[in-house]
């Protein structure tokens, strides 16, 4: 009997040690404090922020693998770029004096400012501009250059930028890459960056922090923050930091946002960072054993029944305690946004569309036509508990209108593939238009020649999207951008094809440190990391 | 505890231990549905009467979830446990009863099985199956055979050079007559055994490379997924998320761990006729 109790004890032990010993990897290590204690009651310059660990830049801080223009879209912070975005997303010069674009539309010509120095004490000249563009177009495997024929010196303060074709918004892709010095790069520059901008990488420890100092002498206005320190972290493990006094900003997430932390407040941000899910528009084919389109979703009618049968508020209540906006579109909010997009909620009417459209309710309560049911997989990637909950809510609403839902976690690894036939749940929203192009626009050379992410076409769409891009000014593309929305017959609306049905955006939350002012923001792009570092050196300590 | 001898408090450990994974199996799959349905109007409650496990951020019934989760598990640790009790009785006795080059290949399988831990190895295989329950149950039934193979192969040496067995052999029965008549019932007691006792290894293997994100997928309730979301929640204060399934995880672990030894109680013949 009592070697048994012993052998249970053992038991016990043994598990609860298999789980401990589980748990560990998820805590990170204490973030390595030495000055901030004794800095006191002196003026702060120095802030410690925790980002989630996928903001680590994997390749480093070199823009050609995706430092502020990758996925992810931000100001580059150490290095300096010509252009800049406003505060309402529309475009402002930073390193560039001026810039121009011939008639054409094949040659735009910027005048660079002449004061600008590396923080090696090089100056920074147009040849820096043309090497990075041109070693950006060559490397980059984040970000489409193909737009780009080459960059061209012209003398020290002007560059030539030699398009294949016309690109009307180029303006919001120089606001992203950050410049390099030639003299300065190698294979090593993500590891040591040097740059012109407003910070200076002091020291990386890979798979916990960036330290950033101000750079001294900055050509722009002088960083009120000197010193910024990112901690790569879960965002339990930032809760648990901020709960222990340990940083000044500690992103979290939705579900923690009850929590009421000591000497912190909640702070939201805007963002166009939403989340959705496309609706494949074409009937079911294969090709090189892919299975393209969806035989329930290729039904107009279905698309614009779902669309109006979600009820976007509840879903925020439920999902996001409240901290997010209802989403109608991949670009709300933005300059080309056309609010034609806008859709109430309206279950009666998507029930009447689906009765119309001869989708009959069976005796289970699902629709039926001509033997298709009326149902489809929802995928969501497994590790993001959010788009499991959007997914879940979904599923749960469109059951009211007689659809059936069934959610599926899926890896990253299968999820493109399949979602070519089945909704998957998506996280887009970025400051370029271009993103209405990846979506929507259809590339001839993949797949089955329609849209990359979801099988839809159309030509009017498309054309008026190249139309954008050919536009000689910006003004005028952001017209044509909505035009391609909704044009007033036909587009990607309600009232048009509706391949995307749009959720909601996901407001970024954060504990800030009392006392912390954070500088006003702009509208966040997708990706909880960055973006609200963009403006780090106007944020102030009172 | 006088009243029960020793043989009937064992046969009494072994109904109770039937009767509660019988129930576990049984309410899990009567789950299958509940286990799965979302409800926001619920979310996030504390252990009650009407939910005595709570629920979770989804609003899901995490005491259907949990019963759900070991009903998989305990599933998935019958297929593997079979599979891999299977393949070490085979390998075990080919390893022992023909010849030296078998024995030395087979030796050095299980050593090199042995050699790596599960569950680096156990995720290799899930991940290179494509995950899922397929993925796991493969996994675990590859890793689990090597130390009964060779429990197997050593108790088959023994017997070999034992008196009844070289008699037979001098009379000229056949390897297969003698392997079947002489070998696998005297065999069989510890085959049983070790075969019961791999369920709990199978099933915490399961939820610990579920509980990585190498096993079965986030909407499925398995017990792993169950207690690896829960770990998000530990932190806002959330402890019945990981409390409940956890103890009920170790009370089916434990669970098997009593039947197996109250098996070998009985069938061992040091105490079988106690």
């Amino acid at each position: 009997m009592k070697k048994r109790a012993i052998a249970i004890l053992c038991t016990i032990v043994l598990a609860g040690g298999l789980l401990a010993g589980c748990g560990q990897p998820k805590e990170t290590q204490k973030p390595a404090q030495t000055d901030r204690e004794t800095t006191g009651s002196e003026t702060k310059d120095e802030v410690v922020v925790t980002m989630p660990t996928t903001s680590e830049p994997q390749s480093g801080f070199d823009p050609a693998y995706g430092w502020g223009a990758g996925e992810h879209v931000h100001e580059p912070l150490i290095q300096s770029t010509l252009t800049v975005t406003t505060q309402d997303l529309e475009i402002d010069k930073d390193l560039a004096a001026d810039y121009s674009v011939s008639e054409d539309g094949l040659t735009w010509t910027v005048k660079i400012r002449d004061d600008v120095k590396f923080t090696d004490g090089e100056p920074l000249t147009a040849q820096d501009v043309a090497f990075t563009y041109n070693n950006c177009k060559e490397k980059s495997s984040v970000n489409d250059f193909t737009m780009l024929d080459e960059a061209v010196a012209v003398d020290d303060t002007t560059v030539e930028f030699h398009m294949t074709e016309p690109y009307s918004i180029w303006p919001y892709t120089m606001a992203v890459v950050g410049i390099v010095p030639e003299h300065a790069y190698d294979e090593n520059y993500g590891q040591n960056p040097i740059g012109s901008g407003r910070y200076i990488m002091k020291q990386w420890d890979k798979g916990q922090q960036v330290i950033f100092e101000a750079n001294p002498d900055y050509y722009g206005e002088e960083p009120k923050i000197k010193k910024v320190t990112v901690l790569f972290m879960e965002e339990d493990a930032a809760l648990a930091a901020a709960m222990a006094g340990e940083v000044d900003v500690a992103h979290t997430a939705a579900s923690y946002s009850d929590q009421a932390i000591n000497g912190y407040d909640l702070f939201r941000v805007d963002t166009v960072d939403n989340r959705g899910f496309n609706l494949p528009t074409v009937e079911p084919q294969e090709k090189d054993g892919i299975t393209y389109g969806n035989a329930f979703t290729s039904d107009v009618n279905v698309r614009r029944a779902i669309n109006i049968g979600i009820d976007r508020g509840e879903m925020i209540e439920n999902v996001l305690n409240g901290y997010g906006t209802a989403a109608y579109s991949v670009c709300d909010k933005m300059p080309w946004y056309n609010e034609e997009y806008e859709v109430a909620y309206d279950p009666e009417e998507a029930k009447r569309i689906l009765d119309e459209a001869g989708w009959k309710e069976g005796e289970d309560g699902i629709r039926e036509k001509d033997g298709v049911r009326a149902e489809f997989t929802l995928m969501f990637a497994s590790d993001d508990s959010v788009r499991q909950a959007l997914a879940e809510d979904t599923a749960n609403q469109l059951k009211e209108i007689g659809i059936e839902v069934t959610t599926e976690g899926v890896g990253w690894d299968v999820a493109y593939d399949r979602a070519q036939s089945e909704p998957l749940m998506w996280g887009w929203g970025a400051h370029t238009p271009m993103e209405l192009y990846n979506i929507y626009h259809t590339l001839s050379d993949s797949g089955i020649g329609l849209a990359e992410y979801s099988p839809y076409g159309n030509e009017t769409v498309n054309r008026y999207m190249d139309e954008a891009l050919k536009a000689s000014s910006l003004e005028e593309s952001y017209d044509l951008w909505k035009k391609a929305q909704w044009d007033g017959t036909t587009g990607i609306t309600q009232q048009g094809d509706i391949p995307w049905i749009w959720l909601c955006n996901v407001d970024h939350l954060y504990f800030v440190r009392d006392g912390l002012q954070i500088a006003e923001q702009k509208i966040h792009p997708h990706g909880h990391g960055w973006s609200l570092v963009n403006n780090v050196d106007q944020w102030t300590w009172e | 505890m006088k009243i029960l001898n020793r043989r009937q408090r064992v046969i009494l450990g072994i109904i109770f231990s039937i009767i509660f994974l019988a129930a576990v199996c049984i309410f899990g799959s009567l789950g299958t549905e509940a286990a799965r349905v979302t409800d926001f109007s619920r979310k996030n409650l504390a252990p009650c009467a009407e939910y005595i496990f709570g629920t979770d951020w989804l609003g899901r019934d995490m005491l259907v979830r949990t019963l759900k989760g070991l009903s998989i598990s305990i599933f998935i640790g019958i297929a593997a446990a079979a599979f891999s009790a299977a393949v070490a009785l085979v390998l075990g006795i080919a390893s022992a009863t023909m010849g030296k080059t078998v024995d030395a290949v087979i030796s050095f399988i299980i050593d090199l099985i042995m050699g790596v831990p599960h569950i680096l190895l156990l995720i290799l295989i899930s991940v290179a199956l494509g995950k899922g329950l397929k993925g796991v149950v493969i996994g675990v039934a590859l890793t689990h055979w090597a130390s009964l193979a060779r429990l197997i192969r050593a108790e088959v040496i023994q017997l070999r050079e034992s008196p009844y067995i070289q008699i037979a052999a001098k009379l000229g029965k056949s390897k297969w007559y003698i392997a079947r008549k002489h070998m696998i019932p005297h065999l069989l007691p510890q085959f049983l055994v070790g075969l019961v006792l791999l369920f709990p290894h199978a099933i915490l293997h399961e939820s610990s490379v579920t509980f990585l994100g190498f096993g079965l997928s986030t909407e499925q309730p398995a017990i792993g997924i169950v207690l690896s979301e829960s770990m998000k929640y530990l932190v806002t204060g959330k402890w019945w998320l990981a409390l409940f399934p956890g103890i009920l995880l170790v009370a089916t672990v434990m669970v098997f761990y009593v039947l197996g030894e109250s098996m070998r109680k009985l069938l061992d013949p040091g105490s079988a006729h106690e």
